[in-house]
């Protein structure tokens, strides 16, 4: 209880939580890793966020930072107790610098807001993660969280030139600058993006922006497969195009699209690729042929959205496919197991037939969906949480995607991040370099305060 | 929900649970907004029977609970009920249509009850001699409300009646949902909205916008009749967040009572939502009405009111 006053004392008693309603609803986040914690905080500034870090050093107790809790892997939930800090009340955007083609905004900056902020200024933020609406930029930079249009733009890491932390002693340091590049010193931006609040705790960052494209136009190729689906993706990137966006759904994820809302047009197929490409007028439309040309071999139907209207309701459908599959049998609830794996784009069709493959062995249905224009793929099981049998096969099977992943070059997380949940995963897929990793982890957090148990480190 | 979880695992319940737990208003947005297609209303409301259950109230739905059984309305005053029409008006004892007033019309606000009670009455409109609350804020809050519907049933079948009209949100959704499906449900917006023609309705030179009640709209997914008869009357300009996606007002699901202060906040955040240039709010749920007053520069006004001033218009210009 000393503790709880000291905390008290640092952010105000408004802002220090020990009761059990509130402690409860901040051991989750969106995955089913569970851990209580000891107190929940709500910082406001940087120096509250340090002075609480340096309480924590000196009692020796865990730090947690959270955005929203809409991660995926347990990485923000406090598996060995302590403190969380919910980042969510650091919310500002601090600059809006488009001269300089940046923004500087607090970690708890909800994704949507800092696009919205933008867009009078005719920029943009390019990362798009399905949970735009909730996830905030701390959460996305710790976890390099990406979504729907790197396959063009890249991942949130290639747009962060600069992040204010907060390191384990307390310290508040700066780990970039202001320029679009640099060659001046330990890339210690990148360190900490994807480090996952093991290394330090993201307080601000200066973040690159870019303009909003002039023009955008959405392809729905139709096949009778996930396989064939794959196989066109290959084409279609070998040719010579890249897309903005490549998505993938099969047609339990075009099932629950067209329950979610049926206002959206999908075809009742084997599979659909949404392929976006944007840029100038002209070379929009010369790409969108180029995009047809590629897939019509391959494909048994093609269509190009008619508005912007309509490509925008296909985008909103496609960011909440991931929950609207529970709305085909109520029963059943998504479960995040094995759903974030990366493959080189080669093994994408083989990779999708492996998946069609365990969903016949292990009578379940697995959705499938995701950015499978950068080798990205999204599985969806739903299962009767009530029923061990299949919550131990759906285990199974995410144990079976992991692996496979790994064999063929891939990686267990491509943008949800290692967390709790795949950090028995990471020696296999970092066999040299996992060590490494722990190494910089003892040097930069000596006690291991800074969110402990998670990344297999 | 995730206390529910918690609790249905057997989580010891402690005070600031309950009080998470209490402060729901079951407007519904989040399950309006879920594409997972969750029901947090119906978890809640299951929580708060376990809860009730479990002998863990707070004080004020304690009061809710024992002022709504003594005296039969959740405000505490002297049983009354619809005698103030009886008295005023000349009511058939047996009708094809009951007027099921609420207590906010009888206790509250009855130049208004008596006003809707003149629209509707051509049509042959009976009143329960003896009405007593719906069992709205009981069922809302975990509580058991068979005493009160199996009294109001009882003296809706003496009337014959196969029709009941409410004119309350919260009455209209417990007849239509909780209540044993004997008799038609409608509401005064719809019944009117069908009987337009007949009103004698005149044109007002003023632009108001429309708050839609939870339990009417998103529960009971009503919101063309309502606007059919504002746009019929005024211009009609429409809130930030309406229709399905509307905000709540704060004061449901118990919250008004037990939780004031939280309460006003609400209302405050969706008076925010008001467009510029308006000269009244316009909603018809009474409870409604009175939790947005406590935060609104901008006059909140039933809908029932708005059409008797378009009535007084035509009589106006005769």
């Amino acid at each position: 209880m000393m503790l709880a006053k000291e905390l008290e004392e640092i952010l105000g008693k408004e802002n220090v939580s020990t009761r059990m309603s509130e402690l409860y609803c901040y051991s989750f986040d969106a995955s089913g890793v569970e851990g209580l914690p000891d107190f929940v905080v709500r910082p406001a500034t940087t120096e509250q966020v340090a002075d609480v870090v340096k309480l924590a050093d000196m009692s020796n107790i865990p730090v947690v930072a959270r955005g929203a809790g809409s991660g995926l892997c347990g990485g923000a939930v406090p598996v060995e107790g302590g403190i969380v800090l919910d980042m969510c009340s650091m919310d500002r955007v601090l600059d809006i610098d488009i001269d300089n083609l940046q923004i500087t905004v607090e970690s708890g900056v909800v994704h949507e807001k800092l696009n919205k902020a933008l867009e009078p200024y005719g920029f943009f933020f390019p990362p798009d993660p399905g949970s735009t609406a909730m996830c905030t930029i701390g959460g996305l930079m710790a976890n390099n969280g990406s979504g729907m249009r790197c396959v063009k733009y890249g991942t949130t890491r290639n747009y962060v030139l600069d992040l204010e932390v907060v390191m384990a002693d307390g310290r508040i340091v700066h780990t970039g600058s202001k320029t679009l590049k640099t060659a001046s010193g330990y890339d210690l931006t990148d360190l900490m993006v994807g480090s996952e609040g093991t290394l330090g705790i993201i307080t601000k960052a200066v973040l690159k922006v870019h303009p909003l494209p002039h023009s955008r136009s959405v392809i729905l190729s139709s096949f009778d497969n996930t396989t064939l689906a794959g196989k066109a993706v290959v084409k279609v990137l070998s040719s010579g195009i890249i897309p903005s966006a490549c998505e993938i759904l099969d047609s339990t994820a075009i099932k629950a699209v067209r329950r979610f809302d049926p206002s959206v047009e999908l075809p009742d197929v084997g599979a659909i690729l949404m392929i976006e490409v944007d840029g100038m007028e002209n070379a929009v439309r010369e790409e969108a042929a180029l995009v047809g040309k590629a897939c019509e071999e391959l494909a048994s139907a093609i269509k190009v959205a008619e508005s912007g209207t309509e490509s925008e309701n296909l985008w909103k459908a496609r960011r909440l496919v991931g929950a609207a599959i529970s709305k085909i049998d109520v029963k059943r609830t998504r479960i995040y197991v094995g759903e974030d794996i990366g493959v080189p784009i080669k093994e994408l069709p083989g990779m999708l037939e492996y998946v069609r493959s365990l969903s016949e062995e292990f009578d379940i249905h697995i959705m499938t969906y995701g950015h499978i224009g950068d080798g990205n793929l999204h599985t969806g099981m739903a299962i009767d949480m009530l029923s061990e049998e299949e919550l131990e096969s759906a285990h199974a099977v995410a144990d079976r995607i992991y692996r496979r992943a790994i064999s063929v070059g891939g990686t267990v997380s491509a943008e949800h991040g290692v967390g709790r949940a795949r950090a028995m995963y990471m020696e296999l897929e970092h066999p040299t370099s996992l060590e490494v990793m722990r190494q910089i982890k003892r040097a930069l957090d000596p006690k291991g305060i800074l969110n402990p148990g998670k990344m297999g480190l | 929900m995730l206390l529910a979880k918690g609790i249905s695992k057997g989580m010891d319940v402690d005070e600031s649970m309950i009080d998470s737990i209490n402060t729901c208003t079951t407007c519904g947005l989040c399950e309006q907004m879920c594409p997972a297609g969750a029901k947090p209303t119906d978890v809640f409301e299951e929580l708060r029977r376990d809860l009730v259950r479990m002998g863990k109230v707070k004080g004020s739905q304690l009061e809710l609970y024992n002022n709504t059984l003594l005296t039969g309305n959740p405000l505490g005053e002297k049983r009354s009920g619809t005698s103030f029409i009886l008295e005023q008006r000349d009511v058939p004892k047996v009708a094809d249509y009951v007027y099921f007033v609420g207590c906010l019309g009888s206790y509250r606000f009855r130049e208004d009850a008596l006003r809707t009670y003149d629209l509707i009455r051509d049509v042959g409109v009976t009143v329960l001699s003896d009405e007593v609350c719906c069992g709205s804020p009981l069922l809302r809050t975990g509580f058991d409300a068979d005493d009160l519907i199996r009294h109001n049933l009882e003296q809706i079948e003496k009337t014959g009646a196969h029709t009941i009209i409410a004119s309350c949100a919260g009455c209209y959704n417990t007849f239509k949902n909780d209540y044993p499906d004997r008799f038609n449900v409608v509401h005064i917006t719809e019944f009117l909205a069908e009987h337009m023609d007949e009103l004698g309705l005149g044109r007002l030179d003023l632009t108001v916008t429309y708050h839609d009640p939870c339990h009417l709209g998103r529960a009971n997914r009503i919101f063309d009749a309502p606007r059919k008869l504002i746009m019929a009357v005024c211009d009609l300009k429409e809130m930030k967040t309406n229709r399905e996606n509307a905000r709540c007002c704060g004061g449901g699901g118990g919250v008004r009572k037990g939780y004031p202060d939280l309460s006003a906040s609400i209302a405050k955040k969706r008076i925010m939502d008001v467009p510029d240039g308006v000269d009244n709010i316009v909603t018809c749920c009474p409870l409604c009405r009175v939790n947005l007053e406590q935060a609104s520069d901008v006059p909140v006004i039933d809908l029932l009111d708005l059409l008797y001033i378009a009535q007084k218009e035509v009589l106006k210009a005769v």
